[in-house]
């Protein structure tokens, strides 16, 4: 794929599965969050003027917020929501 | 004794098993060499007495920050002092995962682990199941389920606190690719287990081990070309493949989780405009209760010391000792209680917001703007905490991952208006400004929230630059969880306040009152013949005087010429541009210690007995005439300039020690003490040459 889709260019309330990152060197906190490949994740918010968004990994209460730049590094394909 | 440590994620009520197992049991220090919090309390049960230990919050053994490292650093070293003999891993139904993962690496390092489910009231609400024996079966050790509210399961945890545990069968297979990498490191360094090995390849941070023991472990990363953070994914990878295993045999849900509460609030008070909306609606709710809550308070405790100060002075007999009780230990001690009940109040509310899971959603809103200014969203928390008192604040921005965000952070705290500068520009803000009306709103009043204002434009500006020079290795990002909102636990809250204003009150409270003291002694005694014969020299000069008049008129002639009055005589040259006299300079002088002793200074300075009523101090200023310019010395020019130098300066030692504790440097320390004063120096100066 030419360009691939990231977290970042989710609409809300999206899905997509994480397939990578496009970088070896992206935080440690989120493999340990579980944000790892093959995970699902939905977005759930995303702020104004390219501020954070909030996403919410299946089967999970809780919410995940990432800056731009974090989302913008974590690669998925995006599957059509029911 | 034997000791339990608490490990857990953020977020799983772990603070809360600690309060409930130790009450008020609790001692707060450091770890040694560092300035994260440590929490360890105290408990008895069937005649044995155990220490547990509150460790950070991590979501692994490989750090992210200071808090992090903290954990690492004591699991990896069998024989640091807090290396516990019994693990419990804390979690939460919603997240069991994360927490087996840290299950499983504590316990691989050689730790004998129990596993706490806590909050299970949450988890009939979600619809979960959890077969606790199967659990039991699966990771081979006990698992108890517990909830806080209720305080369910607390038997059971207390009484498996004396267990023996055995090795789980089942520990960490090392992946194949690295079995000699592994196996060298035994033998290079004596490891105990393969796992151990491991954690050396993979570690990044080793510096509990000796140089030599270093090198060995980078020359067998050169040789089998290892690359710790590889070791790192790949250890996290193949262990979650494992937990989903035991999940999908252990836990069950009926329904896909759902939080109806969470979703429907986060609609509003994360939604991009009402989320602010409500902030600072929130923000105002704060700063009102803390000023209308303390008011009755702080009068009291005003009260009450000066009803001490005049027993203690009418019991003993006049004289030195009497004045340094009265004056020196009893006005210092009263200038530092007074300050409790607002600290406390926005403790209060603190951890009320950190209780319920708002806080989160705080750093959430603030992280966009607070970005582009070199700080990031969890900047907003001890910002905000500035607004009481700079310590504690700049003690909260421990949890911030990236060095050079916590760095800015600590070192722009200190320009929020904290509420030790309250009390002088409520006096200089009376002096300088009517007691009128403007569009309804009133002038004095816009006046101070104007130097809040101030205060944030201070902290802002200087992050901006403090961002163009401050150089960083570490990537800065934001990675947060946002747990479901919950009722907060009142003990949890309680015990907070209760820590908080004890430990300002014996930390800050320690510097206050030393420097109370020896400013008393300087203020106190002088040399020369003008000090000595002040009564003589007085009663030539105005013979007319009543009694009382002339012994304030005594107090203030000997303060001219005691140490401290030289001491301001001195600085007036540096201080005179900015509209000041000699007497302004003691003030500065002295409340150098903390801000709020200016206002007991001057007081003193213009020869009054008692600081309770403000009135008559702000009376007297009024009527002050500054010897250099023949006219008022609380002019519009030089009250302006006054409020804009404690805006600004560095008047705060208990700030300068806390920051120096916290950077770990004198450098930082340094310039951050000369840039807010200079700056401070300058923007008076200008202020002043243009109103005069």
């Amino acid at each position: 794929m030419a360009n691939p889709l990231t977290i970042f260019d989710l609409k809300v309330g999206e899905s997509g599965r994480i397939s990578g990152f496009t970088s070896q060197d992206v935080p440690m906190k989120l493999y340990e969050l579980g944000l790892i490949p093959g995970t699902f994740i939905t977005l759930k918010k995303r702020m104004l003027f390219g501020g954070p968004v909030c996403i919410q990994i299946s089967n999970s209460a809780s919410q995940i917020a990432l800056r731009s730049t974090e989302a913008n590094a974590i690669l998925i394909e995006k599957l059509l929501v029911e | 004794m034997r000791k339990i440590a608490l490990f857990g994620n953020p977020n799983v009520g772990k603070s809360s098993i600690f309060n409930l197992l130790t009450g008020l049991r609790q001692k707060v220090g450091n770890y040694p060499g560092m300035t994260v919090e440590r929490k360890t309390g105290t408990l008895t049960f069937e005649g044995k007495k155990y220490e547990i230990i509150d460790l950070p919050g991590t979501y692994g053994i490989y750090p992210n920050s200071l808090d992090e490292q903290i954990v690492t650093n004591i699991l990896n070293n069998p024989q640091h002092s807090q290396y516990p003999d019994l693990g419990v891993v804390i979690s939460d139904p919603s997240n069991l995962k994360r927490s087996l993962l840290l299950l499983q690496q504590v316990r691989d390092l050689g730790i004998p682990c129990i596993f706490v489910i806590n909050m299970m009231d949450e988890a009939e609400k979600m619809g979960i199941t959890i077969d606790q024996k199967k659990m039991e079966e699966l990771l081979e050790t006990k698992v108890i389920l517990t909830d806080v509210r209720h305080e369910m399961g607390f038997e059971e945890l207390k009484q498996a606190f004396s267990l023996e545990l055995e090795e789980s069968e089942s520990p960490y297979r090392v992946p194949k690719e690295f079995a000699l990498a592994v196996e060298e490191t035994i033998e290079a360094l004596n490891a105990e287990n393969s796992y151990k090995a491991w954690q050396l390849l993979s570690q990044k941070e080793l510096d509990y081990l000796a140089d030599e023991q270093i090198k060995e472990i980078e020359s067998i990363r050169r040789k089998y070309q290892i690359i710790p953070r590889r070791l790192q994914v790949k250890e996290i990878l193949r262990r979650y493949q494992t937990i989903d295993e035991i999940l999908s045999k252990t836990v069950f849900q009926l329904e896909p989780k759902k939080n109806p509460v969470t979703e429907k609030l986060d609609q509003i008070l994360m939604h991009p405009v009402a989320g602010y909306v409500i902030f600072f609606g929130l923000l105002l709710v704060i700063f009102q209760a803390i000023f209308a809550w303390a008011g009755p308070f702080m009068d009291g405790i005003d009260e009450g010391f000066a009803w001490l100060g005049q027993r203690i002075g009418s019991l003993l007999p006049e004289g030195p000792l009497n004045s340094f009780l009265t004056d020196g230990v009893i006005a210092g001690i009263g200038g530092i209680v007074i300050f409790v009940p607002q600290i406390a109040i926005l403790f209060f509310f603190i951890s009320l917001m950190e209780e319920s899971g708002y806080m989160s959603r705080v750093v959430y809103l603030m992280d966009r703007w607070l970005k582009p200014f070199g700080l990031s969203g969890k900047s907003a928390v001890p910002l905000m905490s500035g607004a009481a008192c700079a310590i504690p604040a700049v003690m909260s921005a421990r949890n911030i991952e990236n060095d050079k965000e916590r760095l800015i952070t600590m070192l722009v705290t200190p320009f929020m208006t904290c509420s030790a500068r309250l009390p002088i520009y409520i006096v200089i803000i009376g002096l300088i400004i009517p007691d009128a009306r403007f569009m309804g709103f009133q002038l004095q009043g816009i006046a101070l929230f104007g130097m809040y204002i101030l205060g944030i434009l201070g902290a802002l500006g200087s992050a901006w630059v403090l961002k163009k020079i401050i150089k960083t290795n570490f990537k800065s990002y934001l990675i947060l969880e946002l747990p479901t909102y919950k009722i907060p636990v009142w003990r949890n809250v309680l015990i907070t306040v209760w820590e908080k204003s004890k430990g300002f009150l014996i930390g800050a409270g320690k510097i206050i009152l030393a420097m109370s003291i020896i400013l008393w002694v300087l203020g106190s005694f002088g040399i020369g013949e003008k000090f000595n014969n002040a009564e003589e020299i007085v009663a030539q000069k105005h013979p007319e005087l009543s009694k009382e008049e002339f012994e304030n008129e005594v107090t203030a002639h000997k303060l001219e010429y005691s140490f401290l009055g030289y001491m301001g005589q001195a600085l007036e040259p540096i201080i005179k541009p900015l509209g000041y006299d000699w007497k302004m300079g003691i003030g500065l002088i002295s409340s150098f210690a903390a801000r709020e002793v200016f206002v007991g200074t001057m007081a003193t300075v213009y020869s009054l007995g008692d600081t309770d009523n403000e009135m008559t101090i702000r009376e007297r200023m009024a009527n002050e005439i500054n010897p250099n310019t023949g006219k008022p010395a609380y002019s519009f020019a030089t009250g302006m300039s006054l409020l804009i130098f404690y805006a600004f300066a560095m008047q705060c030692m208990s700030t300068i020690a806390i920051v120096r504790k916290e950077t770990g440097s004198w450098k930082w320390t340094i310039i951050q003490l000369v840039f807010m004063t200079g700056f401070a120096y300058l923007a008076s100066l200008i202020v002043y040459q243009l109103l005069k």
